[in-house]
C-alpha cells in the first residue's frame, strides 16, 4: 500500500465520521438509528356545557421543545373556534363560542417524540420574585427556616426544602414559633405555594408545573407538581410529600409557572379525559419527523426532506457504492469472475421489482433464449451495432412475452421486470456468447454462476432495511465506502483464486 | 490456510495480479504510450523506425467501403494474416494458408469463402474485437512460416515467443505452442501451450497447458522440453530495444521466428498474463526485485542488460 493513498483513505474516513459524531452530540441523531425511538400517542378529549352564550375553555398542550418534539398534531373543535397562544413557555388551545343547550366535543391528538436524553443545555431561569399575596412577614418568616441551609450546594439545599414539607427540619429544629406560623401559613395557602415560597426563601428558582407522567395511562386531572433548578437541571418535586422524582421518570408538562392546564370561563367541563400510549411507529417516521422540524444545517439539507417520491430511489442508490465495494473485494481479494463489472449491481437492482428467485428465473431464461438466437444469427453476419439491436429486441420481445404469459398464469413478479434489465441482458448475452466461443462453455457457465452470486450478495445488501435507513440518516458515509475503495485500489496481494491458480509451483522441479 | 499459502507464494516470489497492476503497470507504462502498443499498426510503424523486423504488411483496410476493392488487391495473395489492429487475446486472426477457386482456406484446413472473409473483416471494422469495442482497422500481412524448431511440438499455426521485459531487461521467457484445441492460434488461454525458457541458456523448461504443467505435446505427444530455442540471445536483444522504443517499463514481447528472415516482432502486450511463472516454475516478483537491485551502469544500452540478464540468470539456473 502506498502512502498517498493512504492518506486519502484517512482523510475521507475523518471527514465521514466527523460529520457523524457532529450529528450525533450536536444534533442529538441516534447513534443506531434503527433503535426504536420512544414516541407517545396523547390524546384529550373535553365535553364542554355552556352556561352562557360565550363560552370559553383553555387548555394548555403539550409543544416542541428541547425535551421532546410534538408532530402530526390533530384538533378538533366542533362548532367552536380555536386559537392557539403562546404564553411564556406554554402553549394553550382557547376554544370558544356558542355551544347552544347541549354539549359539544373538544379533542386534540398528537404523537410525541422524547429526545434521547434531557437537553442539559437549558440556560439557568432567573430567580422570580415571591408568589403574589405573600406578605414581608411570611418572607422573613420562610428565610429565617431555610438560613440553615443557605450554605449548601443548590442540590443538598433542594433536598433539605424537600424534606421539610414532611416535617424533618434536620438539626437543630427550628424555632416553635416559626413552625407554628409556618403551619398556619401552610393550610392558609396550601403545600404547593408554601413549598415555592420556600423554595423562593432558599435562592432556588421553582416554579409550578400541571402535567402527565409519561406513563400508559387515563387521567381526568392533570397532575401537579414543582420544579426547581439545581444549577444543571430541573429537578420535580411532589408538592405534598416532597419527594423528588427519580431521573429516569419521564414527564410531559402542559403549562408550566402557575397556570392551569385546564381552564373554563361561562360553562363548564363535563367531562374530560386525557390518555397516554406508547406508539410504535416506523424507524423512517421517527427520523423522518425529528428531521423535518429542525431548522439546523444538516437536518435542512437533509434527504429526509426530499419530497417523499423521490426518497425511496435514494434509499437504493445509497447502497449502490457498498454494493460497488464488495465487487471490488470479489474481484481483487477473490478473484471471482463477473460479466462486466457493475452488471450484478444493475441485475440485483432490476431484481428488486421481481424478486429473488423469479428475477434469476428470468435472467437465466432470457439469456438462454438469447444466446441460442445469438449462436444461430452468427450466420447472417450482420454487422456489430445492427447485431446488438436484433438481441435488443430479442430480449424486449422475450420480456414481453414472459410478462404475457405471467399474466395468464397470474404471476405478478413475470409482469414486474420494469425498464431497467434489457440493456444488461442484451450485453451479457453477447459477452456469454463470446466468452463460450473463445474460451469453451464451461468458462462461460463459470461466469454466469459468478454473476448470478454476486448479484443475489448485492440484492441481498442493497434489501437490507437497517443499513438503508442508516446511509439515508448519514449519507457521510459514502466518504468512508470511498475510503475502503481507495484503499482496496492499492492492494497488492495475492487473490484467492492465485492461490489455487499458483498451486502448481508448489512442488518446484 | 490461506495465510500459509499467501507466505508460501511470497516466499518463492510470484508475482499476483494486483501487484502487477498496481506496482507495475501502472506504476512503469505511461498511459500514453498505450496507443502504440494497443494499435498493431502503430507498433509496426514504430518497429520499423527502430530497424526491427516485423511481418511485412500487405494492405490496412480502414473502412468497410475498402472492403470491396480488397478482393481484388488479394487476387494475387496466396497466404496471408487478416488481423484487427487492436485486438487482444489473439481474437479475430484468420490464418490463411492457401487461396483456391473455392476460396480461403484456413490454417485449419477449413475453407472460408471470400463472403465470410468480407464479414469478417466487417466485423473488425465495426470494432466487436477491439478492446474497448472501438471502432478498428484490419491489417493484412505477410504469413510467417515458422522456424522448423518446434514443428514436433506444433499442431498447425505458428508458435510464438513471449518476453517478459522489465526496465528494459529480459526477465523471463516462453514459447507458445499452439493445439488442436486452439485453432492454430497461440494464446494460452484458447488452448495453446506455455513452455517456459531458460533465459541464461535458451532452452526449453516444462510445459503448462490450461494452469496444469504438462511434460508432452498433448497432440503431437513429443517432449516439449530441452528445445534450443535458436536465435535466442537476438530475440533477448529485440525485446530489450524494444523499452526504448515505446517508453513501457514493463511489457511482455511477443515474437515469432520465420525460417528465413529470422525473428520477427510481432506484437507488444502492456498487460502481460501471469501464466508464464507456471510455464517457467519460477515466480516473476523475484527476478524483477533482481533488476531492481542490478547496478544503474547496466540500463544503460539493451546489449549491457541482455548480457547482465544472460549472466545474473544463467548463475541462478533461471
Amino acid at each position: 500500500m502506498k502512502r498517498p493513498a493512504v492518506w486519502l483513505a484517512a482523510a475521507l474516513v475523518f471527514v465521514s465520521f466527523a460529520f457523524i459524531s457532529y450529528r450525533i452530540l450536536w444534533l442529538e441523531y441516534p447513534v443506531f438509528p434503527t433503535a426504536p425511538g420512544k414516541a407517545w400517542q396523547f390524546n384529550m378529549e373535553a365535553h364542554i356545557k355552556a352556561d352562557q352564550k360565550e363560552v370559553r375553555v383553555m387548555i394548555g398542550l403539550p409543544h416542541t421543545d428541547a425535551a421532546r418534539s410534538v408532530v402530526e398534531e390533530r384538533i378538533t373543535s366542533g362548532k367552536m373556534t380555536l386559537d392557539l397562544l403562546r404564553e411564556g413557555p406554554n402553549q394553550v388551545g382557547i376554544w370558544s363560542g356558542d355551544v347552544g343547550p347541549g354539549e359539544e366535543v373538544i379533542s386534540y391528538r398528537a404523537t410525541i417524540h422524547m429526545a434521547h436524553h434531557r437537553s442539559s443545555r437549558a440556560k439557568p431561569p432567573k430567580l422570580e420574585p415571591y408568589p403574589a399575596g405573600v406578605g414581608k412577614t411570611e418572607q422573613t418568616l420562610a428565610e429565617r427556616l431555610v438560613r440553615k441551609w443557605r450554605q449548601l450546594a443548590p442540590p443538598a439545599r433542594l433536598r433539605a426544602v424537600a424534606a421539610s414539607v414532611v416535617g424533618n427540619w434536620g438539626v437543630p429544629p427550628p424555632d416553635g414559633q416559626d413552625l407554628r406560623e409556618w403551619s398556619t401559613f401552610q393550610q392558609k395557602r396550601g403545600r404547593l405555594e408554601a413549598l415555592l415560597v420556600l423554595l423562593r426563601a432558599a435562592n432556588l428558582p421553582a416554579r409550578a408545573v400541571e402535567g402527565f407522567l409519561l406513563i400508559e395511562s387515563i387521567s381526568t386531572a392533570p397532575l401537579v407538581w414543582v420544579e426547581a433548578w439545581t444549577g444543571q437541571d430541573w429537578e420535580n418535586l411532589e408538592p405534598d410529600t416532597g419527594e423528588i422524582y427519580r431521573k429516569s421518570v419521564s414527564v410531559l408538562p402542559l403549562t408550566i409557572g402557575g397556570m392551569p392546564a385546564v381552564h373554563v370561563s361561562h360553562g363548564q367541563l363535563s367531562e374530560i379525559r386525557w390518555t397516554l400510549s406508547r406508539q410504535i411507529i416506523s424507524h423512517w417516521r421517527i427520523h423522518f419527523e425529528r428531521i423535518n422540524q429542525s431548522n439546523r444545517l444538516l437536518d435542512r439539507w437533509s434527504l429526509f426532506r426530499l419530497p417523499p417520491e423521490f426518497q425511496g430511489t435514494f434509499r437504493i442508490l445509497l447502497l449502490v457504492p457498498i454494493s460497488a465495494l464488495m465487487i471490488c473485494v470479489l474481484r481483487n481479494i477473490v478473484g471471482f469472475p463477473t460479466f462486466g463489472i457493475f452488471m450484478p449491481v444493475l441485475m440485483a437492482l432490476a431484481f428488486r421489482n421481481t424478486g429473488l428467485a423469479f428475477g434469476l428465473g428470468i435472467f437465466a431464461g432470457v439469456v438462454l433464449i438469447g444466446y441460442l438466437v445469438r449462436r444461430w444469427i452468427d450466420r447472417l453476419r450482420l454487422l456489430l451495432v445492427p447485431r446488438l439491436s436484433v438481441i435488443l429486441t430479442l430480449v424486449i420481445a422475450s420480456i414481453t412475452a414472459f410478462a404475457l404469459l405471467g399474466n395468464k398464469l397470474g404471476l405478478r413478479e413475470f409482469m414486474a421486470v420494469g425498464l431497467l434489465p434489457f440493456v444488461i441482458l442484451t450485453m451479457t448475452i453477447e459477452r456469454f456468447f463470446v466468452i463460450t466461443e473463445e474460451a469453451g462453455v464451461r468458462k462461460g457457465l463459470w461466469t454466469a454462476a459468478g454473476s448470478a452470486a454476486v448479484a443475489t450478495i448485492t440484492h441481498e445488501i442493497i434489501q437490507l432495511e437497517p443499513l438503508q435507513l442508516t446511509f439515508f440518516v448519514y449519507p457521510e458515509l459514502l466518504f468512508a465506502v470511498a475510503a475502503f475503495q481507495v484503499l482496496l485500489g492499492r492492494f497488492t496481494g495475492y487473490r484467492f483464486s492465485e492461490l489455487i491458480r499458483f498451486r502448481k509451483l508448489r512442488s518446484p522441479s | 490456510m490461506i495465510f500459509k499459502a499467501t507466505r508460501w507464494l511470497k516466499g518463492i516470489g510470484v508475482l499476483g495480479m494486483n501487484r502487477r497492476n498496481v506496482e507495475y503497470i501502472m506504476r512503469l507504462n505511461p498511459r500514453s504510450s498505450y496507443p502504440l502498443v494497443d494499435d498493431k499498426v502503430l507498433t509496426k510503424r514504430l518497429a520499423e523506425e527502430h530497424q526491427i523486423p516485423t511481418p511485412p504488411l500487405y494492405h490496412t483496410i480502414e473502412y468497410h467501403g475498402d472492403i470491396a476493392r480488397l478482393k481484388n488487391a488479394l487476387h494475387d495473395q496466396h497466404e496471408f494474416v487478416l488481423k484487427p489492429a487492436r485486438g487482444a487475446g489473439g481474437s479475430g486472426i484468420v490464418l490463411v494458408t492457401e487461396h483456391t477457386a473455392e476460396g480461403f482456406v484456413k490454417q485449419s484446413g477449413e475453407i472460408i469463402s471470400w463472403k465470410d472473409l468480407a464479414y469478417h473483416i466487417s466485423d473488425i471494422l465495426s470494432g466487436i474485437y477491439s478492446l474497448e469495442g472501438l471502432e478498428d482497422r484490419a491489417l493484412i500481412e505477410a504469413l510467417v512460416h515458422p522456424d522448423p524448431i518446434f514443428d514436433a511440438v506444433t499442431y498447425r499455426g505458428v508458435p510464438d515467443i513471449r518476453i517478459i521485459v522489465y526496465r528494459g531487461v529480459p526477465v523471463m521467457g516462453m514459447v507458445r505452442l499452439p493445439t488442436r484445441a486452439s485453432d492454430g492460434k497461440a494464446n494460452l488461454h484458447r488452448g495453446a501451450i506455455g513452455v517456459g525458457i531458460d533465459i541464461g541458456k535458451g532452452t526449453t523448461r516444462v510445459g503448462v497447458h490450461r494452469s496444469r504443467t504438462v511434460t508432452h505435446h498433448p497432440d503431437t505427444g513429443n517432449p516439449v522440453s530441452g528445445i534450443q530455442v535458436p536465435h535466442w540471445e537476438s530475440m533477448l536483444l529485440m525485446a530489450a530495444r524494444s523499452v526504448d522504443m515505446t517508453d513501457l517499463g514493463f511489457l511482455g514481447v511477443d515474437m515469432v521466428i520465420d525460417q528465413e528472415r529470422g525473428p520477427l516482432l510481432l506484437e507488444l502486450n502492456v498487460r502481460p498474463g501471469l501464466q508464464i511463472q507456471i510455464a517457467n516454475q519460477s515466480g516473476l516478483l523475484r527476478r524483477l526485485e533482481l533488476v531492481d537491485k542490478a547496478p544503474p551502469d547496466i540500463f544503460a544500452t539493451p546489449k549491457a542488460r541482455v548480457a547482465w540478464a544472460v549472466e545474473k540468470f544463467k548463475a541462478l539456473g533461471f
